[in-house]
């Protein structure tokens, strides 16, 4: 090992990082795939194969859970250790605690999965987990609390960069988001079952407060922070502007709280509740397009990167999603609009907009950046890197365009009169005509976990070269010091 | 009293012009803050630079 | 107090975030649980027609919980012409007041349905939930055979109507609960929703409507078919003057 690589590895945990860096991408490829198994099943209904583990009902949760809290979670885990301990310029707090924050969370994610398989569910989305694997997360989590606090009071540095305010909003709002919309009756102590503890209209609107803003903080907040430490840096300039980013953390935090009960316009929920969601929901746009502007304009006067470096367009082409899928957001949020989009494809439509094209790319931008730093050598191959970003890019818009007309096809079908003013069509005819663009659906889904795959693949080869280097420089030592002798 | 609180904030006209004066009062206190005083804003875009401070 | 003190000091930051972050889900999840409104009154002639589900409805659910039904079919009806043409009245407040968790879902791959109770035979179910593309042949829901062939475990109902009522459900243990509910829902209902009866009243109700069409065990599909033909029953629109349930909206 050289003189000057020596410092970092041990005045940084950098092992916990690698861990959860690594078991990211493994979550990522296996819940993706599931994701296109579950589309594929939708197109070709036979795949079901009659067997209970595999069928779409239990799977779903599976591929929810796996892509969000197994490959999101695992992403923020790492880049979160990683971005705290480099802007406080201090070793992460503890030893033995981040270590069980690794198992806890790996053990919580693969034993929801497992159990959703056999039947065990809340059948809350997003909230599947039974109540032991609930208090697994919440112990785990508040372990992660108490090592970034920790972590930030022993800094060197003594401003907290921006990063770490997204990360600490994240982790103290998914705190509160999972304790409230899990509290639930167990139906006996050896019993995986529970009833949850509110009912119809109030379990409503606690179940999309916390789904919601699963998105807008797990899936937001969190890699808002993800972005405001790696696109600086693989830029090599300084954030935009940082009155924009106190500006906008604070309207965003503040309104994302509001805007949950969207997802129920329409419904039994009062009006008064959902009138409310769809004006923050407007008023979100600003700090989320705040959020955007400050990235993209990082670029600034050095454009040409998006030519040169394929990390910065992974991060650039990610916060494009962002603002795409925020302004779509709010649009869906408008009732007129909703009463056309919801209980469609649209919907689908527009998550994934948000998951492949915001979340999972600026992690994979993250983390083409992070992995050499963490492993101290090149990527394996940057040609892969560039073909990992041409599937993922195909993928995202045959996904999110097949949707789009499944989703607003489908609306339009539902709502359309005949002139006798009857229905115009059955809804198993709505059916049919869903057959083509759920197809391309799963082809945009193939390319992406194609991507992924590839990327899984390079980063292998990345870590295998590392330790080649490592043990061909530790044999030069070795014959220098024979021969010195 | 509670319930005539929570009861005043169920009548729409009362939720909307409430929740617009209290998020644009907040939202223009912050942006007045930020962006008023040209030492700060100095000083506040100078926090900028911490990802290129660190030490490895 | 200048923004630096946020920036500086972890404890300033948390609390601050904490505040701001709290007011969203305070102000509109808290009034639900207080204003009388939100939740529709049903009665005839004084009896509340919205009731807890009986112990093998309760079972059914389960199994439409288990199997992740939720993630295709919603069971909300909104308030729009085409959709009361397709699914009936629009959803009360009050149909779900029972339910732990909701089930209103928010995906329709397949249709609404909050009022499918009573608009099939048994028989049409167990067909469709056994082999849909036997009775729609377009269909892409998944086959669910097992159902037929399952035993319904039910050695724990006692237990699961106890923690239904540990959350709010108005089953009864005690003798003054009965009554209680006898007054509330009428004797017929206040029955099988005697917890200490609850073996005896599932095991009726599956031999007497005999579900699944097969008489020598209780299968889930007993279970699942008759949770089916409950939903969306329990409120006759007819009873009610035209208007009265938009005073509540």
């Amino acid at each position: 090992m050289s003189a000057t690589s020596q410092v970092s590895p041990q005045s940084y945990n950098y092992d916990i990082v690698k861990m959860f860096t690594i078991m990211a991408l493994v979550w990522g490829i296996l819940g993706m795939f599931t994701g296109v198994y579950i589309a594929s099943e939708l197109t070709w209904p036979i795949l079901n194969f009659d067997t209970p583990e595999i069928t779409f009902g239990r799977l779903r949760p599976v591929h929810t859970t796996l892509v969000i809290f197994g490959f999101g979670g695992s992403a923020l885990f790492a880049t979160s250790y990683y971005v705290v301990q480099r802007t406080c310029q201090t070793r992460l707090w503890g030893e033995l605690l981040p270590s069980y924050t690794f198992w806890g969370w790996q053990i919580a994610v693969a034993s929801a999965a497992v159990s959703y398989m056999l039947g065990y569910t809340q059948a809350r989305e997003y909230a599947e987990m039974v109540w032991p694997i609930d208090i697994l997360i919440a112990v785990t989590w508040v372990a992660y609390l108490v090592i970034y606090v920790m972590t930030l009071r022993k800094r060197s540095q003594p401003h907290i960069y921006v990063a770490n305010w997204f990360f600490i909003a994240f982790i103290l709002a998914t705190a509160i988001l999972h304790i409230f919309n899990n509290m639930a009756m167990p139906v006996g102590l050896f019993s995986l079952s529970s009833y949850s503890l509110h009912a119809g209209v109030q379990d409503a609107m606690t179940q999309w407060w916390y789904g919601h803003n699963a998105v807008g903080f797990f899936l937001t907040a969190a890699f808002l922070g993800m972005m405001y430490y790696f696109v600086p840096k693989q830029a090599g300039r300084p954030v935009y502007s940082y009155r924009l980013s106190i500006i906008h953390f604070w309207a965003l935090i503040f309104l994302y709280m509001w805007v949950g009960a969207h997802h129920l316009h329409w419904t039994a929920l009062p009006d008064w509740t959902s009138t409310l969601a769809a004006t923050f929901s407007i008023l979100l746009l600003l700090p989320s397009w705040g959020g955007m502007i400050n990235g993209i304009m990082t670029l600034s006067g050095a454009w040409e990167r998006l030519r040169s470096d394929p990390v910065v367009r992974f991060l650039i082409v990610a916060l494009a999603f962002y603002g795409m899928s925020t302004f779509e957001g709010p649009l869906m949020s408008l009732k007129s609009v909703n009463a056309l989009s919801h209980y469609t494809d649209w919907t689908i439509g527009h998550v994934h907009s948000g998951a492949l094209g915001w979340v999972a790319m600026v992690t994979f931008g993250s983390f083409y950046h992070l992995i050499p730093r963490l492993w101290e050598t090149e990527f394996y191959s940057k040609r892969l890197i560039n073909v990992h970003f041409y599937l993922a890019v195909v993928g995202i818009i045959l996904y999110i365009s097949a949707l789009w007309v499944a989703g607003i096809g489908q609306g339009l079908m539902w709502r359309a009169f005949d002139s006798y003013g009857n229905l115009a069509y059955t809804f198993i005819e709505t059916v049919e005509f869903l057959h083509l663009p759920y197809f391309m659906r799963t082809l945009g889904g193939a390319f992406f976990v194609t991507g992924i795959i590839v990327m899984g693949y390079n980063t292998y080869m990345t870590i295998r070269k590392s330790r080649l280097e490592k043990a061909e420089f530790e044999a030069k030592i070795a014959a220098k010091m024979a021969s010195a002798q | 009293m509670l319930a005539d609180i929570f009861n005043w904030f169920t009548h729409l006209e009362n939720t909307k012009p409430f929740a617009l004066v209290l998020f644009f009062i907040t939202f223009v206190g912050i942006i007045v803050y930020v962006f008023s005083n040209k030492k700060r804003n100095k000083r506040l875009e100078s926090y900028k630079n911490i990802p290129f401070e660190e030490k490895d | 107090m200048k923004h630096e003190t946020i920036e500086t000091n972890a404890a300033w930051l948390i609390v601050l975030v904490f505040i701001v972050i709290s007011i969203g889900g305070l102000a509109e999840i808290v009034p639900l649980y207080f204003i009388d409104d939100t939740v529709e009154d049903v009665k005839v002639d004084g009896i509340e027609t919205v009731r807890p589900y009986s112990p093998l409805e309760v079972r059914g659910r389960d199994i439409y919980m288990r199997e992740g039904c939720y993630l295709c079919h919603s069971q909300m009806i909104r308030p729009f012409r085409d959709e009361a043409l397709r699914y009936g009245h629009y959803s009360l407040a009050a149909e779900s007041k029972f339910d732990h968790p909701f089930q209103w879902g928010s995906k329709r791959t397949g249709p609404d349905l909050a009022r499918v109770g009573k608009k099939y035979s048994n028989q049409w179910h167990v067909e469709h939930l056994t082999a849909p593309r036997s009775v729609v042949k377009e269909s892409i829901m998944p086959n669910y055979p097992w159902l037929l062939k399952t035993d319904l475990e039910y050695k724990d109902i006692a237990e699961r109507m106890k923690a239904l009522k540990m959350v709010g459900v108005p089953y009864s243990e005690t003798k003054a609960e009965y009554e209680a509910n006898v007054k509330r829902f009428g004797k017929d209902v206040a029955k099988f929703l005697d917890v200490n009866q609850a073996e005896n009243n599932l095991m009726a109700q599956a031999l007497a409507n005999n579900y699944d069409g097969n008489k020598s065990n209780i299968t889930e599909m007993d279970a699942l078919v008759a949770y089916l033909q409950v939903l969306g029953t329990m409120v006759d629109f007819s009873k009610f003057e035209d208007g009265y349930f938009s005073t509540f909206r």
